[in-house]
């Protein structure tokens, strides 16, 4: 039997109401809450990132080589599933990390847009849960980020001087501490994650 | 089966497309138009700011609890040296106080205007930047009177210049940045130069008149030409001359100002040396 049998729905605003004998009884749009919940978490996460490599850079010198923005774009490309949210979550963090250092506006930006594409479209065709995969990983991402950055930073602001040796070392460095830190982070997310499900 | 894969892809695409376009058109308004602070800018720094700000407040009052009430074993002991040094420089600086009244007496009599830094601002170091550039996040902006190019600097050296602004934030550029520079003098010798960031620890020599006479622990100011720093500021002391390389000697400078440990930092809001070229000079000329 259907327990809805006269049971007129009214559907206004996005929001669905019982009309039940003139008396309507809200109905709320459970789905839509926790949607809105994980959403809300997502953004926190990100803003957290931002903040956390800011704070730890200036705390710590050693920390300036290390990408979290980077990091985690690259995480979530392999493990959401999902090349739209990657894509988003990317292009965020990136906006995030230029609008908080002097760089060019949207130089990190895109450069975290397409890791996050390439992340997540090589998750659904590498074994990315192998270290070795994901070191790798990192490592070229990391490369190809700072070359990508400084091209589109030189590219509106004046070139990077003649400190290229300096720079070269500086990207080396922070192409080896991402991939060992995200490493670590991977891991520890995997386990995070395994132990709440 | 291919077609149902064709459809189920196309939102990435179009997602993606419309994220490069975004980034893309943020990176060319800016080198056509040359917009140092964009809205979108001011707006995210104004939000995330905030944030780093009470996270760095928190460590900080962290750390205040345990120096002010749980290390103060054997503090007696050297409260008394303390103690002992205090007379000292007070001495010092009674003596300091009457040299300075002489060199005034002197200026005036030269007719030579006062190397006052002008008006300045107390500013706390909450931030240094996520990428690799080399700038810090500082909790003064606009609302305060730090603008883009404010020189910022120590009471041991240069620091760098405000680069962008928010409402109460801003960004700096240390003079480390490899896209930084700055007007100097030879404090021994007063032959003018320019220094140049080089991204990692250092400042390399760009230019000088002549760079026969440098030598290890020479000292650089500012020569205040560059018109963003006020002149006589220590910005350097050379730490390697080296053989030549082209036209000049290759230089290693140390930066005066110890840029790995920026707690406070003083913003010059204005001085005189920025002002514009008509302006009269500060300072009293009556003898």
């Amino acid at each position: 039997m259907n327990p809805l049998k006269g049971v007129r729905i009214h559907d206004r605003a996005g929001m669905r109401f019982l009309i039940e004998g003139g008396y309507p009884m809200t109905v709320y749009p459970m789905a839509r809450v926790s949607t809105l919940g994980m959403l809300g978490k997502f953004a926190a996460a990100l803003v957290a990132v931002v903040v956390i490599q800011g704070i730890f850079s200036f705390k710590f010198k050693v920390f300036g080589f290390f990408d979290l923005p980077l990091i985690f774009s690259v995480y979530y490309g392999f493990t959401l599933g999902n090349p739209v949210a990657s894509i988003a979550i990317g292009s965020s963090l990136g906006l995030m990390q230029d609008s908080l250092s002097g760089a060019v506006l949207g130089a990190n930006g895109l450069s975290k847009t397409i890791i996050g594409f390439l992340a997540a479209s090589a998750g659904s065709k590498f074994a990315i849960d192998q270290p070795v995969t994901r070191l790798l990983a990192l490592f070229l991402f990391t490369i190809g980020d700072v070359i990508l950055v400084t091209i589109l930073s030189a590219m509106v602001g004046p070139p990077l001087g003649a400190t290229y040796s300096v720079a070269l070392t500086n990207w080396a460095l922070s192409a080896m501490f991402n991939a060992v830190l995200g490493l670590v982070l991977f891991a520890y997310h995997d386990r995070w994650s395994n132990a709440t499900t | 089966m291919s077609r149902i894969v064709a459809v189920s892809k196309r939102p990435t695409w179009v997602a993606l497309g419309i994220a490069l376009v975004f980034q893309t058109g943020l990176i060319s308004i800016q080198a056509r138009h040359r917009i140092d602070t964009s809205f979108v800018r001011v707006w995210i720094l104004d939000s995330l700011a905030p944030l780093e700000k009470l996270v760095d407040r928190s460590t900080y009052a962290g750390f205040y609890v345990w120096e002010r009430y749980l290390a103060l074993i054997g503090i007696h002991d050297e409260n008394e040296r303390l103690r002992h040094q205090v007379e000292e420089l007070r001495m010092q600086l009674h003596q300091n106080r009457e040299d300075i009244l002489e060199l005034q007496r002197l200026r005036s009599m030269l007719s030579l205007s006062s190397s006052d830094t002008g008006k300045t601002i107390v500013a706390r170091v909450i931030g240094r930047d996520p990428a690799r550039s080399q700038t810090v996040t500082i909790d003064k902006g606009t609302v305060q009177g730090v603008r883009p190019d404010s020189a910022i600097i120590t009471p041991a050296g240069v620091v760098g210049r405000v680069i962008h602004s928010s409402n109460f934030f801003s960004i700096v550029q240390l003079i480390v940045d490899s896209q930084s520079a700055v007007g100097v003098l030879l404090q021994s010798t007063r032959r003018q130069g320019v220094v140049r960031g080089t991204g990692g620890l250092s400042l390399d020599l760009d230019y000088i008149d002549d760079d026969n006479d440098l030598k290890q622990g020479d000292t650089f100011l500012s020569s205040g030409l560059d018109r963003i720093y006020p002149k006589g500021l220590p910005v350097g002391v050379i730490t390697s001359v080296g053989p030549r390389r082209g036209l000049l000697k290759t230089v290693q400078i140390r930066p005066s100002a110890d840029l790995g440990r920026l707690e406070e930092v003083i913003c010059i809001l204005e001085h005189p040396q920025n002002a514009g070229p008509d302006e009269p000079a500060q300072g009293s000329a009556n003898p």
